[in-house]
């Protein structure tokens, strides 16, 4: 009896270490077996039966707040697709939840506005690393520290999208926190710093913006699991141009394809 | 950059068109002659400050190897300078310390980013933007080594700028800063620390370049660097021939 309150301690740690990877997963409602290694992230939750609809067989395992998760097969191949919500707190959430059920890699799937004169809309981004202007990513690594993709993600996105003949650029991306922030910059209090900051990543040759890949990639690099993301090209500020709803489905169809091609040059890990 | 055009650029020991499109940067100004050494064939250019220079060419392919100096002060001039003579391509060689425990002594690190932990880099663009080393260079490193059956790491490093402050940070009055820092490091996933990388990765992006690094971990002996060499060597060639095939 004397020694119980030591091995109730001790247990109560155990206990909460197999919580971790065996207890149903808070927010995505997810637990152990009901992913793929391989989780597709697009932002929407309204996208998520889109893309399964790409898998050969699918499905829903989860539906709880912004987080709807399908699992299915490709050529195959076991994989996932989880939707984050909008911006890098939810998207945190997500990565980590997923990774405690058995996710190791992980790429994101979203559209973006282009940044230079050379990416236009239609054109899919594969981002190698993004400008951490959020305040998620912060939360877990000193500003310091660059939101770099998996190398060898990048490798296999890039092939897929050579292999589709698909418009595609690589490089950095930009993930902000504010949307309006940046559609409408004249509007905010802090409209001076938004708009120098966007020039200089205009300046420094960032490809587009988006609002979840810089935490993506840095939980992933801190948790050590592969991640990517393809960003579509959906808006043009500068131009006006926007796609249509028509030319959406049909580069969202690319997007998908290649990344469940991309899949397969990653080996599966139970 | 020069108010008006200049052929003799004004830290470089050269003038415009003395470089080749390919540059290879250690830090050491004595690793010049060892680098230049691997290659086919090549001519000293001269030295100024801590600058020192060499071109030849390896399997036909123009190669220049160009020291920086330690630091992202001395490596930002470098490399404007080096640009604006018709350099492109910038493959730094260098040492470094393991961070992460899965990096030993003895490994050969490939870096596909760069930890912003210097000054100068905050003078070109704010914090936020990561310092990446290019998408062609990483891959074709990475083909070299496999050829070349020299085993190698690919992972993020952390550039410093104090020297004393990785190796003896407790004597620091900021010691309690860089051991909070050093370790975020460790968590994150940093492979090796140096000294030079952060600044050259966000020039290159700025400038259009394309660059990466290849470290050696805790290692500086002469037969390492000119494996170094052999690798960065192979890769040049790899990218050359893809170039040609393009056009």
């Amino acid at each position: 009896m004397k020694n119980d309150g030591v091995a109730d301690a001790i247990g109560g740690l155990l206990d909460t270490y197999n919580d971790e990877k065996e207890a149903m997963q808070y927010h995505v409602q997810l637990k152990n077996g009901d992913v793929s290694d391989f989780v597709i992230l697009p932002g929407d939750p309204g996208r998520v039966e889109f893309i399964a609809e790409h898998f050969d067989s699918a499905t829903l395992v989860a539906d709880n707040r912004e987080y709807k998760t399908m699992t299915g097969k490709y050529k195959g191949r076991s994989v996932s697709v989880t939707s984050t919500g909008i911006g890098c707190p939810s998207t945190a959430i997500a990565v980590e939840e997923l990774a405690n059920v058995g996710a190791k890699t992980f790429v994101r799937m979203g559209t973006s506005g282009a940044m230079q004169d050379f990416t236009r809309v239609g054109d899919k981004i594969v981002a190698t690393g993004a400008v951490r202007y959020e305040g998620t990513s912060v939360q877990y690594m000193p500003i310091e520290f660059p939101a770099v993709a998996s190398h060898d993600m990048v490798a296999a996105l890039v092939k897929a999208s050579a292999d589709a003949k698909l418009n595609y650029h690589t490089g950095i991306v930009q993930s902000k926190d504010s949307f309006y922030g940046q559609h409408n910059p004249e509007g905010m209090p802090i409209a001076a710093e938004l708009k120098q900051k966007w020039e200089a990543w205009v300046k420094g040759g960032v490809l587009c913006s988006e609002m979840e890949a810089a935490t993506l990639f840095v939980v992933g690099s801190y948790r050590r699991l592969r991640t990517g993301a393809v960003l579509l090209v959906a808006g043009d500020q500068a131009r006006g141009e926007s796609l249509t709803k028509e030319e959406y489905k049909q580069n969202m169809t690319e997007s998908i394809n290649m990344i469940l091609e991309s899949s397969l040059d990653i080996e599966e890990e139970k | 950059m020069f108010s008006k055009k200049v052929e003799q650029v004004k830290h470089l020991p050269l003038k415009i068109g003395e470089v080749a499109r390919y540059v290879i940067v250690p830090g050491d100004p004595n690793r010049v002659e060892i680098i230049a050494s691997m290659f086919d064939d090549y001519t000293l250019q001269g030295s100024n400050r801590e600058f020192n220079a060499a071109k030849g060419t390896y399997k036909g392919t123009d190669v220049s190897v160009v020291s920086t100096g330690i630091g992202c002060p001395s490596t930002a001039i470098a490399v404007e300078e080096l640009a604006y003579i018709g350099a492109e391509v910038f493959i730094r060689i260098g040492t470094s310390g393991a961070v992460e425990n899965s990096v030993k002594k003895g490994d050969i690190f490939i870096a596909t980013g760069a930890v912003r932990d210097d000054g100068t880099s905050k003078q070109y663009i704010p914090i936020e933007f990561p310092a990446v080393a290019d998408f062609e260079v990483v891959t074709n490193l990475i083909k070299a080594s496999k050829q070349l059956n020299i085993e190698s790491k690919v992972g993020i490093c952390q550039s410093k700028d104090s020297f004393f402050g990785e190796v003896e940070p407790e004597r620091m009055p900021v010691a309690p800063y860089l051991d909070y820092k050093w370790e975020a490091w460790q968590k994150g996933g940093v492979g090796a620390s140096e000294m030079e990388a952060a600044t050259l990765f966000t020039l290159a992006q700025i400038k259009k370049l394309k660059a990466s690094a290849v470290l050696a971990v805790e290692v500086s002996d002469e037969e390492t660097v000119k494996k170094m060499t052999k690798m960065v060597l192979e890769c040049i060639h790899i990218m050359e021939m893809e170039r040609l095939n393009e056009k």
